[in-house]
């Protein structure tokens, strides 16, 4: 491929996924100014480093592992939030960490309805806000949410964007889930669309 | 001596176990068989589980659509000008 013919391919690639990096952008910016500039700086590094993207099939995951560690590298600095990072040193540390235990510091409400949902909850919450609960979470877990569930990766995928074994993935999909599950059933008690038995018939 | 049965027989786990795994299932990632039959087994015998399956699989419907957007328009007109400088 000649040097008009790369340019030419790398410019549709980026037309073509576009949507996918402000989308990932703004999971991580929360901002919109923030994301544009972001997904435009990456756009220009991926350029600058083109001669390293040796299988083109993986573009998209390999543009999203620049964007990912510009990120990292400048926007996470302004705004690093102390509770993300424990999470964040918590993971690290324990990548086997127990799903179990993790469980375990949920209150007894939640996994009395965690443990028998019913099907119905997802279609009672309204769409803005789920979208608030997956913005809620803490950046570890936001990345891997946005990368999987949203835009489909595998979690090998997911773990060369984001520079973490695969395993790391699968365990803060697990959490990352959950603590999104447990947003929605807290915003579902406060709205009314679903009652607290428990709490209802111990209270005083 | 017949065999009685050619199919292995799928040890049964519980609910923790199959929670445990429910991600790695739903999103296609699990790739022993036997770890995928134990599921599966399980979910067949275990409604609450099974419920839990369901909402998993409606509720990632809804954060795709609720997430997937478009890029604006501002953002493709700055990106055209990006490319064209390259």
């Amino acid at each position: 491929m000649n040097d008009l013919d790369t340019k030419t391919w790398f410019s549709h690639q980026v037309e073509e996924h576009t949507d996918s990096l402000y989308g990932y952008a703004f999971r991580l910016t929360r901002n919109r100014a923030d994301a544009e500039d972001l997904v435009a700086e990456s756009v220009t590094k991926a350029w600058s480093a083109i001669e390293s993207l040796k299988d083109k099939s993986l573009f998209r995951s390999w543009l999203l592992r620049i964007l990912h560690n510009s990120y990292v590298s400048q926007y996470r600095k302004k705004k690093i939030r102390p509770v993300e990072l424990s999470y964040h040193d918590a993971l690290d540390n324990n990548e086997e960490d127990d799903f179990t235990e993790f469980l375990s510091e949920m209150s007894d409400d939640f996994l009395t309805w965690w443990g028998t949902p019913e099907r119905e909850f997802a279609n009672k919450v309204l769409q803005r806000d789920i979208l608030a609960a997956v913005e809620g979470l803490p950046e570890v877990f936001r990345t891997v949410v946005a990368l999987v569930t949203v835009e489909g990766f595998s979690y090998d995928e997911a773990g060369e964007v984001l520079g973490i074994p695969s395993g790391t993935v699968h365990s803060r999909m697990k959490r990352g889930r959950t603590l999104l599950q447990k947003a929605l059933w807290e915003h579902a008690l406060e709205a009314g669309i679903i009652t607290n038995n428990k709490t209802e018939e111990y209270a005083p | 001596m017949s065999k009685k049965n050619d199919t292995p027989e799928v040890a049964e786990i519980g609910c923790l176990e199959a929670l445990d795994g429910l991600y790695a299932y739903i999103d296609g990632e699990m790739d022993d068989p036997m770890a995928r039959a134990k599921i599966e087994h399980h979910l067949g015998h275990c409604s609450a589980c099974y419920s839990r399956i369901e909402l998993e699989n409606l509720l990632t419907q809804r954060i795709q659509k609720s997430a997937k957007g478009h890029a604006p328009e501002s953002l493709r007109n700055r990106l055209q000008d990006v490319l064209g400088k390259l």
